[in-house]
């Protein structure tokens, strides 16, 4: 079952913002890393997938490989 | 793919805190210490200055503060960053410390800014909120549904 995609948003009080995505699925959560930068004006200081990366690493080949029997 | 970000909006340098930089003294004797701050942003500045109680007059590139005993004067860097220079009664300690004090109020200002521009424009990006919280570091986290962008 695929997660919802959403983004988590925190502003701490000293005005640092972290963010996270969840259930977004192949690049597309790159595509939002731009898209906060230009949302909140502000430029991103560090980045790191998080395990959805692996699952979605291993997913990957498998709907590959189905999809190319199919078409047979 | 996930993806985790820490993020700075352009209103903070990189500088990790407010350091003193350099300490002299003027024309009379009196010392005068220079703190580098993290704050780029002028009318934040001057807001987050009236919060800490201070009086603030605004010319040009420069802001001035006056404390009961302390006047600051805070001018831009090449890098648009302000520094301020400290006079009367203080030493580099207290000169840091006022600048500390300053630089949480600064923060936040740039804190309730950032969430006013979130929830004005995430509609605009095709995010949705779902949820808002408050946690007990006074920090403010939003939940957005992704949707399609307009």
């Amino acid at each position: 079952m695929v997660d919802k995609a959403r983004i988590e948003v925190t502003v701490g009080p000293d005005g640092v913002v972290s963010a996270k995505t969840h259930g977004l699925l192949g690049d597309t959560c790159l595509d939002y890393i731009a898209v906060l930068e230009d949302l909140l004006e502000a430029r991103t200081a560090t980045s790191e997938y998080t395990d959805d990366y692996t699952r979605t690493r291993e997913r990957v080949p498998l709907a590959q490989e189905v999809r190319h029997v199919d078409g047979k | 793919m996930s993806v985790s970000l820490i993020l700075l909006p352009l209103a903070i340098s990189a500088v990790v805190a407010a350091h003193a930089s350099r300490t002299a003294k003027d024309e009379t004797g009196r010392l005068v210490c220079h703190v580098q701050t993290r704050m780029r942003n002028p009318g934040l500045l001057a807001d987050a200055l009236r919060d800490t109680g201070a009086e603030v007059t605004a010319q040009d590139d420069t802001l001035v503060a006056n404390w009961e005993g302390v006047r600051a004067t805070f001018q831009r860097n090449d890098d648009d960053v302000w520094t301020a220079h400290l006079e009367g009664s203080v030493d580099d300690r207290r000169a840091v410390e006022i600048v500390a004090g300053v630089d949480a109020a600064y923060g936040r200002q740039v804190q309730s800014a950032v969430l006013d521009r979130l929830r004005e424009h995430a509609p605009a990006a095709g995010l949705r909120l779902e949820s808002e919280s408050v946690g007990a570091d006074a920090s403010v986290s939003l939940v957005f549904a992704v949707e399609g962008r307009e």
